[in-house]
C-alpha cells in the first residue's frame, strides 16, 4: 500500500438549514492508524465520514491529504475506499466482479483485475466464493466482500461506516478483531464510524468522541476511558456514578460530606461541579473517602458483582471483583472512593445529576 | 413463525362442510363469461366466412388468414398489404415505447432523488394526466402540429423556416418528410405518430419505473463513486444494470399497449402507413363490413404481442442465467 502523509480536517462545518450536523471539527489522522469516530446516533459522525469520502460537501472548512487541498475534489477522484453500513454490494455482479469493480472501470485488463480479486478474496478468506452471487452470501461474508472491494483500488484512506451494525453480536466481536488485524497488516490509514464503545475500544489507536456535531475528546482508548475530559465522555464511555457538588479548597463538598480529590480540583471555592467515579474504581474495601452505605441490590454476573448502594450522597453502583464479602439486600457496608479515581467536571447551571 | 404455522394449520385442517352461497357461484360465472366469451368469439369468427352484400356465417376456413399473409388472390397473385400494416403497427409501437421509456427513465431517476413532498406532487400530477383520454391528447397534438395554427406557423413567423432554408437543413427535413416545399410540416408523418404515441404512454412509463428506481439503494451509487466511477460510469455500470429488468418490462408493456393504438394512427399516420389496429376497425365497422377478416387480423395482432412477450421472457431468463 502506498502511504500518503496525513489526512487533515480544518474547521469543518456542515449545516442543513438551521441544523448544524458537524460544527467546527479540526482533526489530524495519523498515518497507518485506525481512528474511530464514536458518538450517539445523530452526533454527526457519519456526516463527517461522508465529507471525508467526498459524498457530501462541507459548508465551511477544508480537508487536505498529504498537504493537498481535496475539499472540493469529487468522490470518484479521491481514491478513498469505503465500506457502507448496508455494504452496498452490486446485486448484478458476482463476488469476484464486485471486488474487481474499481479495477475494471479503471480499465485494468480483465485477467489482471481477476487476479487481484482472487488475491483480495484470499486476504478476507473468501477464495471459495468468487463465483457466488451476492444473494447467496451470509451477512459476515458480505461484509468481507465489501472490505475486499474497498481495498481493491489500494486506497489512500480506508473508511468504514458502522461496518458491524448488520452483524449479530458474536460475529461482530470476531470481525472487530479480524478487521483490526487486517488493518495492522496492511498499515492503511483507517477511519471507522461507530456508536459502539466496545467496538471503538477494540479496534482503534485513536478515538474521537463526538456529540451534537462537536468533538468532545480525542485520545487513545485508555486515555478516553481513564481520563475523560468532560461528563459526556465519562458517561458515554463505560459506566460512571455521577454526583453534583461544590468545590471547597480543591476538594468537593456533597452535602455534609467533603470528598478528598487528588490532584486537587482547580476551581474557585463554591464552583458548582459534577464528579464521576467508575463503578470498578469505587470499592467496599479501602480507606479513602469512606461513606456509609446500604445494599439495595446485587447483580452477580459471574466474574464480577455489581452492587447497588444507597449512600448519603446518592445511589451508586460499585463493581466488586475481589472482596468476596457475602452481601444481602439491606446490609450496612462502607464504600470507599479513591481520591485519584474521582473525576471533577465543571457543572452548567441547568445540569441535573443523572 | 406463528403466522406461518397458523396458515399451515388452516390449510391442513379439514375444510368444514360449508354451503357456498349461490350468489358467489353466479358472480364467478358471470365474470368468467364476460371475460372469456368475447375473446373466444373473435377467435371463432376469424375462421368464419363473409357473405357478399350481407353479413357473415359460421365456417371453418383459413381464407382470412391466407388473405392476411399472402393476399386474397393467392396463389395467382401475392400481396403483402396486410403484413405491411402489421409491420407499421410494430414499427410505431417499438419506437414509441422505447422513446417513452428512454425519456421517462432520467426523469423518474431524478424524481426519486427529490424530497418526499416534491415526489408526491409530481406523482399526483402524472397520475392525473392519465385521466386524459386518447382523443383529447390527439386533439391537442393535432392543433399543435397543424400547418395553419401550430408549430409550423410559429416556425414561419419566427423566421426559423427561413433560417432552415438558408442553412440547408430544410432539404434534410424534406427528405425526412417533415417539410413541404413552403414550410415545415409535422402532421401526417411518422414523426407526429410516434411522438404522440410516446406522449400517450409517457406517464405510464414513469409510474412503471418509479417503484424500481425509488427502491434503488443510494449507497450503491455512492459506493461506485468512492471506487472511482464518474457519474456517467455509475449510470452505465451500476444503475442501468440494476434496473435492467424493470426497464425491459416497462418497454414491453407499453409496446403491447401501443400495438393497438387507434386514434393516433388514424389522425397522424399517412394513409399508406396505417396499422393493423385501424384495419381491424375498418373491416368490422367500416365500408367493407367483413367481420371474419377483421377478427383474423385481431388474432394475428394478439399472437404477435404474445410472441414478443415470450421472446422477452426467454431473453431475460437467458441473461439472468449468465
Amino acid at each position: 500500500m502506498t502511504k500518503v502523509a496525513g489526512l487533515s480536517l480544518k474547521y469543518i462545518r456542515k449545516a442543513y438549514g438551521d441544523v448544524r450536523a458537524v460544527d467546527n471539527v479540526s482533526l489530524d489522522f495519523a498515518d497507518g492508524a485506525l481512528t474511530a469516530l464514536l458518538g450517539p446516533s445523530g452526533c454527526g459522525k457519519t456526516t463527517l465520514l461522508r465529507m471525508i469520502a467526498g459524498l457530501e460537501d462541507p459548508s465551511a472548512g477544508s480537508i487536505s491529504l498529504g498537504g493537498q487541498d481535496i475539499t472540493r475534489l469529487p468522490a470518484h477522484k479521491r481514491k478513498f475506499g469505503m465500506v457502507f453500513q448496508s455494504f452496498a454490494l452490486f446485486p448484478h455482479l458476482n463476488v469476484s466482479d464486485n471486488v474487481s469493480y474499481a479495477l475494471t472501470i479503471a480499465g485494468t485488463p480483465r485477467g489482471q483485475a481477476a487476479a487481484r480479486a482472487r488475491e483480495l478474496l484470499d486476504l478476507v478468506q473468501l477464495s471459495a466464493f468468487a463465483d457466488r452471487r451476492i444473494g447467496e452470501l451470509s451477512g459476515g461474508q458480505r461484509q468481507r466482500v465489501a472490505i475486499a472491494r474497498a481495498l481493491a483500488q489500494e486506497p489512500d484512506v480506508f473508511l468504514l461506516d458502522e461496518p458491524m451494525s448488520a452483524l449479530d453480536a458474536k460475529l461482530r466481536e470476531d470481525m472487530q478483531v479480524e478487521l483490526r488485524q487486517l488493518q495492522q497488516r496492511l498499515g492503511i490509514t483507517t477511519i471507522v464510524v461507530t456508536h459502539d464503545q466496545h467496538e471503538a475500544m477494540t479496534m482503534a489507536d485513536q478515538i474521537v468522541v463526538m456529540s451534537e456535531g462537536r468533538i468532545e475528546q480525542v485520545g487513545t482508548p485508555q486515555a478516553i476511558y481513564h481520563q475523560p475530559e468532560n461528563a459526556f465522555v465519562a458517561d458515554f464511555i463505560g459506566k460512571a456514578n455521577f454526583f453534583d457538588g461544590v468545590t471547597e479548597g480543591g476538594n468537593v463538598r456533597l452535602g455534609a460530606h467533603l470528598l478528598q480529590i487528588t490532584p486537587r480540583a482547580n476551581f474557585i471555592d463554591g464552583s458548582p461541579v459534577r464528579i464521576a467515579i467508575r463503578p470498578e474504581k469505587a470499592g467496599l474495601v479501602g480507606e479513602a473517602n469512606r461513606l456509609p452505605a446500604k445494599v439495595t441490590f446485587v447483580r452477580d454476573v459471574g466474574p464480577v458483582r455489581d452492587i447497588y448502594l444507597d449512600t448519603p450522597i446518592g445511589p451508586m453502583i460499585v463493581t466488586d471483583s475481589d472482596s468476596g464479602q457475602p452481601l444481602r439486600i439491606g446490609d450496612a457496608v462502607a464504600v470507599a472512593l479513591p481520591a485519584e479515581a474521582i473525576h471533577v467536571f465543571p457543572r452548567v447551571a441547568d445540569q441535573v445529576a443523572a | 413463525m406463528t403466522a406461518v404455522d397458523s396458515t399451515k394449520a388452516e390449510m391442513t385442517a379439514p375444510v368444514p362442510q360449508m354451503r357456498r352461497p349461490w350468489g358467489t357461484w353466479a358472480l364467478g360465472a358471470l365474470i368468467l363469461f364476460l371475460a372469456v366469451t368475447p375473446f373466444i368469439l373473435v377467435i371463432v369468427i376469424s375462421f368464419g366466412q363473409k357473405i357478399e352484400g350481407a353479413g357473415w356465417e359460421w365456417d371453418f376456413t383459413l381464407a382470412n388468414y391466407q388473405r392476411f399473409f399472402v393476399g386474397a388472390l393467392w396463389p395467382d397473385e401475392v400481396t403483402f398489404l396486410h403484413l405491411q400494416r402489421l409491420y407499421y403497427a410494430l414499427y410505431y409501437a417499438v419506437i414509441a415505447s422505447v422513446l417513452a421509456v428512454a425519456t421517462a427513465f432520467p426523469f423518474t431517476y431524478l424524481l426519486t432523488r427529490q424530497s418526499r413532498r416534491a415526489q408526491s406532487c409530481w406523482l399526483v400530477f402524472i397520475l392525473a394526466s392519465l385521466s386524459l383520454s386518447e382523443v383529447f391528447i390527439v386533439m391537442g397534438w393535432d392543433v399543435l402540429l397543424s400547418n395553419r395554427s401550430g408549430l409550423p406557423m410559429l416556425f414561419e413567423v419566427s423566421g426559423a423556416t427561413d433560417w432552415l432554408k438558408r442553412t440547408g437543413w430544410f432539404d434534410v427535413l424534406r427528405e425526412w418528410g417533415l417539410a413541404n416545399p413552403r414550410n415545415v410540416k409535422f402532421k401526417t408523418s411518422e414523426f407526429a405518430t410516434i411522438l404522440t404515441m410516446s406522449y400517450l404512454v409517457w406517464p405510464y412509463a414513469v409510474i412503471l419505473l418509479y417503484p424500481a428506481l425509488s427502491r434503488l439503494d443510494p449507497s450503491l451509487t455512492e459506493a461506485a463513486r468512492t471506487m472511482g466511477a464518474s457519474p456517467t460510469k455509475v449510470m452505465t455500470s451500476v444503475i442501468l444494470p440494476t434496473v435492467k429488468l424493470p426497464l425491459i418490462g416497462s418497454t414491453l408493456l407499453l409496446f403491447v399497449f401501443l400495438l393497438g393504438s387507434y386514434v393516433t394512427v388514424v389522425v397522424f399516420a399517412e394513409p399508406a402507413k396505417q396499422t393493423t389496429a385501424v384495419a381491424v376497425y375498418e373491416s368490422v365497422r367500416g365500408a367493407t363490413l367483413d367481420a371474419p377478416f377483421g377478427a383474423a387480423q385481431a388474432v394475428v395482432l394478439l399472437v404477435t404481442a404474445a410472441l414478443f412477450l415470450v421472446l422477452a421472457q426467454y431473453l431475460t431468463k437467458r441473461s439472468e442465467a449468465r
